[in-house]
């Protein structure tokens, strides 16, 4: 049975509004600062930013942001 | 009596895939701390460092800048002010080392602003500063194959693949 014309747009619209939902989501969770740390051994070890060595991390990162400046435009 | 072979075959067959396995497993990070990444002996001049510099632009569009330094932590080549390059590098392996308790290979560190990588090898540093989101392993692979060539001597360029 085809679905009434009304019900197919709410459809459509619940999808978008899901889609957008889920990206939002995603981005919200690939912004949150990190600070890893790679060893010769092959471990890694995150550090939290409200921890003392994170804290640190994130103070000297934004240093040598400072430094480097903005992209130049191509 | 074909089957029973048959399934005693294969009962074999997963052992010996799991111990080789195993083996791998334990054996692999063996390898990797005994492979040795001593100091450099060549002597690094400024014009390949500015050309691994240049190359490294040229491989990451989303590079805001970069530095290469020495063992002795002065800087070989960089975008904008050489000292404060060096003073803040040196901040950062500092800050991580301590961190670890051991001497760091590799740092990765992403905030609002942008990304910082830094990456020592064979007795140099690398350090870049990215926009958000710039693929990190990629980058990381390219510092690493100009520090590589930088270290044996070669031109700053790395040879292709």
């Amino acid at each position: 049975m085809v679905p009434k014309p009304h019900r197919v747009l709410l459809g459509r619209v619940s999808g978008y509004a899901d889609e957008a939902a889920a990206y939002v989501r995603r981005r919200r969770a690939l912004r949150r600062p990190f600070a890893r740390l790679y060893y010769r051994d092959g471990r890694a070890e995150d550090h939290a930013a409200d921890s003392v060595a994170g804290g640190e991390l994130f103070v000297a990162a934004g240093r040598l942001i400072e430094v480097a400046g903005k992209r130049p435009k191509t | 009596m074909y089957p029973p072979t048959a399934r005693r075959t294969t009962a074999i067959a997963q052992t010996a895939t799991t111990v080789i396995q195993e083996a791998r497993a334990i054996g692999t990070a063996g390898i990797f701390t005994q492979v040795p990444d001593g100091e450099t002996s060549a002597t690094v001049s400024g014009d390949a460092a500015e050309a691994a510099l240049a190359f490294l632009a040229e491989m990451s569009p989303d590079l805001r800048g970069a530095a290469i330094l020495d063992a002795g932590g002065s800087v070989l080549a960089a975008n904008g002010d050489a000292d404060r390059w060096s003073e803040d590098a040196a901040a950062l392996f500092e800050v991580a080392d301590r961190a670890g308790g051991e001497a760091v290979e590799q740092v990765h560190i992403g905030t609002e602003q942008g990304e910082v990588f830094a990456l020592r090898h064979a007795g140099l540093a690398a350090i870049a500063v990215t926009d958000r989101f710039a693929l990190s392993s990629l980058t990381f692979f390219d510092m690493r194959a100009l520090l590589r060539d930088l270290a044996a001597g070669g031109s700053g360029v790395p040879d292709g693949p």
